[in-house]
């Protein structure tokens, strides 16, 4: 491969190693190719293949002897590059969810059903020395409407071994649930994200994010009973990610840690191993482990289980309050496990089986909110894509 | 399980040490070496629609959220 036909596949690695295109070594062979056909150095970043990707979901969550949330969804995205300098991406996801949801803590069982329709939008400029990428989202329930636009920017340095990232969205929400407990009510939320991706050796790859969010209107959950949060809510991420490639094995290690805090007093810590292994035939496996510490909402009411079958009351002074174990002082592990098949050159197989638990016993750094059933889900994924 | 959680959370601080001390080092990845960067698996966002859904599937879940991307807008599960 020459020296100009390399650049050019290192700055299609250098954008893919950035923080929302995947890549793949034929990709990279084609840009090379290109290249040496055309005989010009293109220090521009290029628009990846073409791809079309269908993913089910089937999603069940449960406590013991009770089960909850059931989650059956369909997803479909398709990415087409138009030029040398733009690039177009849809996706259309509906959800369809049934089951039961607790009114406050784990008690209070009531069913629900809902039908959730989301379209994303994107189209991507591809500059001399990095893309600019912008972005409108719709997401449509029974009581919930939500309208996003969102603009990704990414910079690379000249050597291509380190790309500047800068994202901000706007999220206006729209409320109106079926129980009438609120009427028009409206939340809006405003993130932005700072990244800094890095080539440390041929072999690992490394990017650390730090993310702020500013929201402002309704929080509260109106299916739930003493549940009144603060109008407004600001949060800080900071996260790191590094990937490594092992030769000898051809396997890559693929960790990442996300700490949260926010001024609801929620303060997370989450961390992410997983492991790819290539095997004969076109096949991988990937194994994976999550693990989520949560520390409980300032506002969150412990259940007090000497009250039951009624839900504890919150102080008298409090203003805000919320009995929903999701702000809950609790440790969360997940296990899971992907299969991926390449049938040719252009079309691919998945499945992807994970299984999540939830419990205040395994809070990490005091004690976890009492009183409440541990929390189980499963979820299966099924994906097939073909890229052009 | 509060000892094993212990010793995760000291293997992830070590990760960012080690990391940030790589970070500084001098040393320049040519583009010829850069082979094994374009495997899929390399990449942070391989699988978008993965990614989303359980992106989404946490933030239903948990009180935290975010941290490697921004867009997509919000929804009732939370």
């Amino acid at each position: 491969m020459g020296r100009q036909s390399a650049a050019v596949a290192a700055v299609v690695i250098e954008r893919e190693g950035a923080l929302t295109h995947p890549c793949n070594l034929a990709r990279t062979l084609l840009a090379a190719s290109l290249v040496l056909a055309f005989g010009s150095v293109a220090a521009q970043a290029l628009p990846g293949e073409g791809r079309v990707a269908l993913k089910y979901l089937d999603y069940v969550d449960s406590q013991p002897g009770k089960e909850r949330v059931r989650v059956k969804a369909t997803s479909v995205m398709a990415v087409v590059p138009v030029s040398q300098d733009w690039s177009f991406a849809a996706t259309n996801t509906v959800d369809a969810i049934s089951g039961a949801s607790p009114a406050y803590h784990s008690a209070g069982l009531g069913k629900l059903t809902d039908l959730r329709s989301a379209q994303d939008f994107s189209v991507t400029r591809f500059l001399a020395n990095g893309t600019v990428t912008g972005g409108v989202s719709l997401s449509t329930e029974a009581d919930y409407v939500s309208r996003a636009v969102s603009l990704n920017t990414a910079q690379f340095s000249e050597d291509r071994n380190t790309t500047w990232s800068v994202g901000v969205a706007h999220a206006s929400d729209d409320i109106n649930p079926t129980n009438r407990i609120v009427r028009n009510e409206r939340k809006q939320v405003t993130d932005a994200l700072l990244g800094w991706t890095r080539v440390l050796t041929p072999h690992d790859l490394v990017q650390f994010n730090l993310g702020r969010s500013w929201g402002e209107g309704y929080f509260s959950d109106p299916y739930k009973v003493f549940d009144n949060r603060p109008r407004g809510r600001t949060s800080t991420t900071f996260q790191t990610r590094w990937n490594h490639h092992f030769e000898a094995t051809t396997s890559t290690l693929r960790m990442g840690y996300r700490w949260f805090s926010d001024n609801w007093g929620v303060q997370a810590h989450t961390a992410t191993v997983e492991w790819v292994q290539p095997l004969p035939g076109d096949w991988s496996v990937s194994p994976l482990v999550r693990f989520h510490n949560q520390r409980a909402a300032d506002f969150y009411i412990d259940a007090d289980l000497t009250g039951s079958p009624f839900p504890p009351n919150p102080p008298p002074e409090a203003v805000v309050f919320s009995e929903d174990h999701r702000l809950s002082s609790f440790g969360a592990l997940t296990l899971g496990l992907k299969l991926a098949k390449k049938l040719d050159a252009d079309w691919s197989v998945d499945i992807k089986v994970e299984h999540y638990a939830q419990r205040s016993g395994w809070y990490v750094g005091g004690t976890g909110s009492p009183g409440l059933e541990p929390f189980f889900a499963r979820s299966v994924q099924f994906g097939l894509s073909r890229t052009f | 399980m509060q000892k094993l959680l212990l010793i995760l959370r000291t293997a992830m601080c070590m990760v960012c040490i080690t990391t940030l001390a790589a970070c500084a080092s001098p040393a320049a990845v040519q583009a010829w070496e850069k082979g094994n960067l374009a495997r899929p698996e390399m990449t942070f966002d391989s699988d978008r629609l993965d990614t989303k859904f359980v992106e989404h599937t946490y933030f239903s879940k948990e009180a935290a959220f975010g941290g490697s991307t921004v867009g997509g807008g919000g929804c009732g599960c939370n």
